[in-house]
């Protein structure tokens, strides 16, 4: 609920509903965009129901971001390990996509369970491109195997034109993310989330959770990386990973909340503009009430009668003026949510 | 160029019983999901005390309990199962009557179900004909200030059902709109994509009424249904089941003489204890439609007929328009889908307009005849979200980014943008 989910709702709605209605297959042919400009497209037709086209595009990657052939390091690896003899990578891709796979669904397991497991995963297809590299530089942690690129720094696309930034060491990945917010409201309230969310990483029931660091300026890790690709408004975070945080299962999970750090924090900034919303309404229907008691008689009961005809001229000049009020009050509520947000991520991951 | 014009727009349509929501450019909607919102009110009654540790507590248990809400499908299964989450519907009769809950419903349709950014995106909302301007500044400013929308553009219901008949059975933009939804009927004329404001026709039976017909008549026969449950059994009855009949008395025959033909058994759980019980479904199989054709035997506060009300609101039209608008009358909505529905409504109105022709005539002697007045109820089969059709075609137009109200426009002028009624200003 608090964190996005790993398989998107979309893609997986269409292919069970797809599975099971197999053989009146029906002509198919739609598109969906997700967070970060991941688009899907799904075709398929009646000729051939158990067919399905399903190509991803992807971020456009900054400069120095690494990419082969128009997918992420170790994505095409990464596919092939997770779906096996059903998919089949067609080459080239569909015009304006990254990525076409074809996908057999006569090949799917039979079982009914392990055939729902595999949609699921089929369905989650942003995790495995996208965190593919990812995932790389992450088992070669868990394994503690020395890779050559110990030190060096690694570049991941992970929003348009944007790349977050690793540090493999053989101890401990860190990882560096500058946060940009377009709007002016969303880059502050982001800032004090994410002072907040470092700060409540100190309390002790998270004491296994990865360390965090937020910083206005740029890490040192961040040497030698041009400006361009550097410029955050909202500072920049860094989480430090251990082994510990990516051992057997872990991994997947960690792989997922590290790839949409970014979605998770503008997500809850989003949340927190609507309780605060929620709030100021709740505020200024109290206040109005307060008003219309303090009303003599005959007033009040002129106030009903405007009230039902729709004109709310009055509520609305008592609303403005009572904001700037009722923003003070709640800028100390918020820090409150947001806390609460970060010890449910933390406890994830 | 704005990058958010290259990705398709969100189109959302909220409606009394079911919100459909997908990308422009699609055929079908992403989500068809219920509108409600499961929220956990356990912490709001809960008595105050003065200790400031445990006040400390209770605050961020109530800040969770802010957080901690689902909606759609989910919120109706959650709230079966647990008592501590409370239904909300935040639409009432196609209008938003709840805006923190339609704020939360907006949220969750956006993250967790789109699974969209909305900043990338231009979006359509849809709303009835009779909106408020208030409700429409409303929804204009939760979307810019919480959602930081590029561009939002609020489109007319029964309008975008009739540029989905348009472009599925090349009708023309002139025509009379029955939309009947969950939350309320409107008739509506619209003449070259103008709406005919003044003949605007609104009655208060619904799908909504379907449904608590049915139920009544299911209580009132002693089926043996959970009281808490019999309302949600009676939707699926409604969906399933019911359909429409030409003549009441002879159904009630065809029943009577074939019961295993025609009455149909449903199996459901009880939710709290888990026990399995099965009732009967009878005769409101073809009562729940007929109430849009005999209002009567719902209630007696209104009594005029579906298709009495088409034909007195084409008849406040103008007159150059009558004959186009019964040529074209459009079905929209949930509740237009019953089995033979458009059939009846076809048959009814022509009864009508026949019964006045004759008349006409026999007032003005035999010498003058006039032309049959061609009636014609179109039906399609995405009759279910015709709607959200109309908007995914009108939204992937490229003309659609230029009439959007957009977000440097709401910071330079505020909420009031949103206020101009877009019913009066024909198709944008």
């Amino acid at each position: 609920m608090l964190l996005l989910q790993s398989p998107s709702r979309y893609l997986l709605q269409i292919l069970s509903n797809r599975v099971q209605n197999l053989e009146k297959g029906v002509e198919l042919d739609c598109h969906s965009v997700e967070f970060d400009d991941v688009r899907f497209h799904v075709q398929a037709s009646v000729k051939n129901p158990h067919i399905l086209l399903l190509s991803v595009s992807l971020p456009v990657p900054p400069p120095e971001a690494l990419f082969v052939g128009g997918l992420p390091f170790g994505a095409i690896e990464a596919i092939k390990a997770a779906y096996g003899v059903v998919a089949q990578i067609l080459d080239p891709p569909r015009d304006g996509f990254n990525l076409t796979m074809k996908l057999n669904l006569s090949k799917l397991p039979l079982d009914e369970e392990k055939r729902h497991v595999f949609l699921v995963k089929i369905a989650s297809v942003r995790e495995v491109v996208l965190g593919a590299p990812l995932r790389v530089i992450l088992e070669n942690l868990a394994s503690r195997s020395l890779t050559p690129d110990i030190g060096r720094l690694v570049a991941l696309v992970h929003r348009p034109k944007e790349s977050f930034f690793l540090v493999p060491q053989a101890e401990k990945v860190t990882i560096v993310f500058p946060m940009r917010f377009k709007d002016s409201i969303d880059t502050t309230l982001a800032t004090s989330f994410l002072q907040e969310f470092v700060e409540a990483r100190r309390t002790a029931g998270l004491s296994n959770a990865p360390f965090c660091l937020w910083s206005p300026s740029q890490p040192l890790e961040l040497g030698g990386v041009s400006d361009e690709a550097l410029s955050a408004n909202a500072g920049f975070v860094s989480f430090v990973i251990l082994p510990r945080h990516v051992e057997g299962k872990k991994l997947e999970r960690t792989v997922w909340n590290l790839s949409t750090f970014h979605a998770y924090v503008s997500y809850h900034v989003k949340c927190s503009e609507g309780f605060m919303h929620t709030r100021m309404r709740r505020r200024v229907e109290s206040l109005i009430e307060a008003l219309d008691r303090a009303k003599p008689d005959g007033e009040a009961a002129k106030k009903v009668g405007i009230r039902s005809s729709f004109k709310q001229l009055g509520l609305r000049d008592a609303r403005s003026s009572a904001n700037s009020y009722i923003r003070l009050r709640i800028s100390s509520d918020c820090k409150e949510d947001e806390w609460k947000l970060y010890r449910s991520f933390q406890t994830q991951s | 160029m704005d990058p958010a014009t290259s990705r398709p727009a969100v189109v959302i349509d909220n409606g009394t019983g079911y919100t459909k929501m997908g990308f422009a450019g699609n055929v079908e909607p992403c989500f068809i999901i219920p509108t409600v919102v499961a929220v956990n009110d356990s912490f709001v009654n809960q008595q105050r005390t003065s200790n400031k540790s445990n006040r400390l507590t209770q605050y961020s248990a109530s800040v969770m309990a802010d957080v901690d809400f689902l909606i759609g499908d989910e919120a109706i299964a959650r709230s079966r199962s647990s008592s501590i989450y409370n239904l909300k519907y935040p639409i009432k009769n196609g209008q938003v009557d709840d805006w923190d809950g339609m704020e939360r419903f907006w949220q969750q349709c956006i993250f967790n179900y789109l699974r969209c950014d909305p900043e990338d995106h231009y979006f359509l909302l849809t709303e009835s004909p009779l909106t408020a301007p208030e409700s429409r500044e409303y929804t204009g400013e939760i979307m810019f200030e919480t959602f930081n929308v590029p561009g939002l553009h609020m489109a007319v219901q029964p309008v975008l059902a009739l540029a989905a008949g348009y472009t599925t059975s090349k009708c023309e933009m002139t025509g009379v709109v029955v939309d009947v939804g969950d939350g309320g009927t409107h008739v509506v004329p619209v003449a070259e994509g103008y709406v005919i404001g003044s003949s605007i026709k609104s009655i208060p039976i619904s799908g909504r009424d379907v449904t608590l017909f049915v139920q009544r008549l299911m209580r009132e026969r002693g089926e043996n249904i959970p009281p808490e449950d019999s309302f949600e059994v009676a939707r699926k009855v409604k969906e399933m089941y019911c359909y429409t009949c030409s003549d009441i008395v002879k159904e009630f025959n065809k029943h009577d003489k074939e019961p295993a033909k025609y009455i149909k058994q449903w199996k459901g759980t009880k939710p709290k204890t888990g026990a399995s019980y099965s009732c009967d479904i009878g005769y409101e199989r073809f009562l729940g439609p007929e109430v849009f054709f005999n209002p009567e035997i719902y209630s007696s506060d209104f009594t005029t007929p579906l298709p009495a009300v088409i034909d007195a609101c084409i008849q406040t039209a103008p007159i150059d328009t009558r004959r186009a608008l019964y040529k074209n009358v459009v079905l929209s909505g949930g509740s237009t889908i019953f089995k033979d529905f458009h059939r009846r409504l076809e048959r009814d109105l022509k009864k009508i307009v026949d019964a006045r022709v004759l008349a006409s005539e026999a007032r003005l002697g035999r010498e003058l005849k006039s032309h049959p007045v061609e009636v014609n109820v179109v039906s399609h089969h995405i009759q279910r979200y015709a709607v959200w059709f109309g908007g995914s075609v009108l939204a992937s137009t490229p003309e659609f980014y230029a009439v959007c109200h957009t977000k440097a426009e709401y910071e330079e002028h505020g909420a009031s943008i949103c206020r101009a009624n877009p019913v009066f200003k024909g198709m944008y």
